[in-house]
């Protein structure tokens, strides 16, 4: 009989079927014993590089697991190591393969074709390490525009502005067919990228998005500084979302450090957290009102957003919550002038927003423009991996506070909102539903009891290291971030893994066979992250 | 189900999605009233903003030197104790994260309201704060300023079109830029509206540290701009480079790629700080209705005039640069 690993903590339901085949699964393929430790349950297996491509595809074809996050790190002696998170259905813990390329032996054998998803991961990968990936379909460059002395993670200098790298967008030809190229500065007030549509007629057959323009080498600058001290990043990394940013940056370092925030802490996070989701939506139905040319629509959701961002500024001193998570608690108590009426004020705006969403659907103007537009299908979305709302639109039915609750969300229940058809209709409708879930949790944490907040943090370890994984829901879907900290606690390597970074590839499938002038609402009922992705 | 006041829509409704149309309620019942804010023809009441920036009592530092240690974008520096102390505190870094005040022993920093702070210098957002000696009164302004100022506001004081560009921010300071637009600022009432173009632009809103992979793109939007322009640098990242300085793959800020104008510090800035920048750049400042709505924090005089720190070598086409 083989005996259980020693850190897999009691289960107290009976293993379900996946469960148990994720757990033989991961017996059967390690070659260290699998452990737990500091990747929030999920289950770590180490690999030699001749087994990488195979466990995975085993993994994405056998357990029907997806690609969550794929990232590298350079640990000492020039050993490169590379992990890919694959987390599955229901009650699955989640599997972490690694392995451990030595230096001059930087090559593994791609996830493609069998793994669309990996796509970007490895291109970024090899760009950023040197690390091939033998028998990759596309070796293009994902980030980098201009040409590095080295690759940037092995030796850091700028890059050449002299010199691009070379970049061709797929080709098209046929009769009758042309090409409309955009960005990367863009007609709204939106992120820089760069899109390539090839058009017969108005139809649209093929875009191609090509990003990287707000690379800003944000990992890189998380080294050497302490937890603390990365906060700041963690919160520019998507900074339309810092309060989720800063959520999952600490869900992953304090377990390193030892630390484990009060329930009122939680409490006052999940609060922040909900308020940012509210905000965060309205922006989306304001888009797509806009997009479809209902400017009336659209200026009340951004009277409904200033409300929501109105709760964060005075709870928190910053209209977008910045600066206000900090490493085991918050930087400063939420004042209680500020959360005196504020349930009041969520139902108010719950209310507020669900007749906003029936005027919208009762408008012909608005529902011809978005019913069947964009659609993605659930195929589609299964096999690019994408997550969040948009995942959800698409039926996909999975939501991190509810299948992995972490911090708040282990005190409420999170009903998630689904919808099958895919287009930007059930987008809008799954973005609506979580508007107001999102005021039902505001008044949940309100209610739930104290939000008392240690001022000044717990102390924690100062020679605490070792490697952490957050795993959040941002307003975007799933966010993970990777952190490994050296001896003196301080960052070695922090990955951070954008719920766009997966969602991107969407809007390529969710605009073909539309017309071009429905680009933009595809877009913005997408709502992807530039700086996310690049980083 | 079926009480819709147009009938002829709700047939257009049923024949294309086959779904039931509610009622067609009329707009009044859905839109509230005027929400649209007062500033910037009349202050802004500080009790509904968030205290974010930092302000420095002169009299009260004993320069412990703690704010330098926490400050997590270099913004402060600190030489001295007790009575030599000389205290300077750089907006063009800060991202108001209020850490220092947190951590200052005597309370010489506290949060305030004020956002008042957009400059047409980059050096006048250097605060420099002294016991001993006092900082040298600020140089009336060249006469090229003056000239430049005059025109700005007569040519584009009736209507400013802006063309935004991204240079890499973290799409913090998009939410606010775009907020203009909300009924809650509504800055066409100002006559300041957005384009989609450069090519229709008078002026350009630049925000993030200006990576690497976009200066291309904001030197070539720039050429695109007819001429008379001008450019606003916004934000932290705009201005210096912000949370991303010391990066290889940034060039540090508006300045080092086109000449600015106007900068317009936070992190990001709120709506009406940038409302502030606007109107700064436009002379209109003296329209304003209020002139001491909210404490000044900077040593410089201000009221839309450049002052404190050097006299500018070349007018206001002379960008600022601040190299990581
Ligand atoms: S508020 Fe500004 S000056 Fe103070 S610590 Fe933060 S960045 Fe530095
Ligand atoms: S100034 Fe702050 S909010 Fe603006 S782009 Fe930079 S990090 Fe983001």
């Amino acid at each position: 009989m083989i005996s259980p690993p020693t850190s897999v903590p009691p289960t107290t339901a009976e293993p379900t079927v996946e469960e148990r085949d994720e757990r033989k699964w991961v017996q059967a393929h390690s070659t260290t014993p699998p452990t737990r430790e500091g990747t929030r349950g999920v289950w770590k297996v180490e690999v030699p590089p001749s087994q990488w491509h195979i466990s995975q595809i085993q993994l994405s074809q056998l357990l029907h697991h997806r690609l969550s996050t794929l990232w590298a790190e350079i640990v000492p002696a020039g050993t490169t190591r590379l992990h890919g998170l694959w987390l599955g259905k229901g009650p699955c813990a989640g599997v972490l393969v690694s392995t451990e390329l030595l230096e001059g032996e930087a090559r593994v054998t791609t996830l493609l074709p069998h793994v669309p998803s990996a796509l970007y991961f490895e291109r970024e990968v090899r760009e950023m390490f040197g690390v091939e990936f033998a028998e990759a379909p596309d070796t293009r460059p994902l980030l980098l525009h201009l040409s590095h002395p080295a690759p940037p993670f092995r030796a850091p200098a700028s890059p050449n502005p002299q010199d691009p790298v070379s970049y061709t967008f797929l080709p098209t030809e046929g009769e009758g067919l042309y090409e409309i190229p955009v960005g990367p500065v863009h007609a709204g007030i939106i992120e820089p990228g760069q899109f390539r549509f090839q058009v017969l007629g108005e139809q649209i057959l093929n875009l191609e998005v090509r990003l990287g323009f707000t690379h800003k080498g944000t990992e890189r600058l998380f080294e050497n500084r302490t937890p603390a001290q990365g906060l700041p990043l963690a919160e520019s990394v998507s900074g339309d979302s810092s309060v989720a940013g800063a959520m999952a940056y600490l869900e992953a370092v304090e377990p390193v450090l030892g630390i484990r925030p009060s329930e009122g802490t939680q409490r006052a996070r999940g609060l922040l957290l909900e308020a940012e989701r509210v905000a965060f939506l309205l922006g989306d139905v304001s888009g797509i009102s806009m997009d479809v040319g209902y400017a009336a629509g659209a200026a009340q959701a951004n009277v409904l957003r200033q409300e929501a961002y109105s709760w964060l500024e005075s709870l928190t001193g910053s209209r977008l919550g910045r600066s206000t998570l900090s490493v085991g608690g918050l930087y400063r108590p939420l004042p209680a002038r500020a959360l005196e009426g504020l349930s009041l004020r969520a139902r108010a705006l719950s209310d507020a927003t669900r007749e906003l969403l029936e005027h919208l659907d009762e408008r012909s103007s608005v529902v011809d423009r978005i019913h069947d537009t964009g659609q993605i299908s659930r195929e589609v979305a299964r096999n690019l991996a994408l997550v969040g709302p948009v995942a959800r639109a698409s039926g996909i039915d999975g939501d991190v506070r509810r299948d992995r609750p972490y911090g708040p969300y282990r005190e409420v229940d999170v009903r998630v909102a689904l919808r099958s058809a895919g287009d930007v209709e059930a987008r809008l409708q799954v973005k609506g539903a979580e508007i107001l879930e999102a005021c039902r949790l505001v008044e949940k944490f309100l209610d739930g009891g104290a939000l008392d907040v240690p001022r000044s943090p717990e102390t924690s370890d100062p020679l605490a290291s070792g490697e952490g994984m957050g795993i959040v829901e941002a307003p975007r879907g799933e966010l993970v971030v990777a952190v490994r900290l050296g001896k003196d606690s301080r960052v070695l390597r922090v990955h951070f893994r954008d719920p766009s970074y997966l969602n991107w590839p969407a809007i390529e499938y969710a605009v073909r066979g539309n017309i071009v002038p429905d680009f933009p609402l595809c877009n913005k009922s997408l709502n992807l992250s530039y700086s996310g992705f690049d980083r | 189900m079926s009480t819709s006041e147009d009938p002829g829509k709700e047939a257009q409704d049923q024949g294309q999605h086959s779904r039931p149309t509610a009622r067609a309620s009329p707009l009044s019942e859905v839109f509230g009233p005027v929400v649209t804010g007062p500033y910037p023809l009349s202050p802004a009441d500080p009790s509904r903003l968030g205290a974010r920036t930092p302000v420095h009592s002169r009299d009260r530092c004993e320069g412990s030197g703690e704010c330098v240690r926490v400050c997590p974008t270099e913004a402060i520096t600190v030489e001295g104790r007790g009575e030599e102390v000389t205290f300077q505190l750089d907006y063009g870094r800060c991202i108001f994260c209020r850490r220092c005040v947190d951590v200052c022993p005597t309370g010489a920093l506290t949060a305030s309201p004020q956002f008042e702070l957009a400059t047409l210098q980059r050096d006048d957002l250097r605060l420099m704060h002294s016991r001993k000696r006092e900082v040298a009164p600020s140089p009336p302004p060249s006469q090229l300023w003056e000239e430049t100022r005059q025109r700005v506001s007569r040519l584009f004081g009736g209507s400013l079109a802006v063309r935004e560009v991204d240079a890499g921010s973290c799409n913090g300071c998009e939410v606010e830029v775009s907020a203009l637009t909300w009924p809650a600022y509504d800055s066409e009432r100002l006559g300041i509206h957005f384009v989609a173009s450069p090519r229709h632009a008078d002026a350009l809103l630049v925000t993030g540290p200006v990576t690497a992979n976009m200066r291309l793109a904001l030197e070539k939007t720039y050429r695109a701009t007819p001429a008379p322009k001008f450019v606003l640098a916004v934000g932290a990242c705009g201005i210096s480079g912000g949370p991303f300085r010391g990066s290889p793959e940034i060039l540090g800020g508006v300045g080092s790629v086109v000449p600015v104008q106007v900068f317009v510090p936070g992190c990001p800035p709120r709506p009406e700080a940038l409302l502030y920048g606007f109107w700064l750049a436009l002379g209109k400042l003296e329209q304003k209705l209020h002139r001491k709505g909210l404490e000044v924090p900077a040593g410089a005089s201000r009221g839309g005039r450049p002052s404190s720190g050097e006299t500018p070598k070349s007018g206001p086409e002379h960008g600022s640069t601040d190299a990581p």
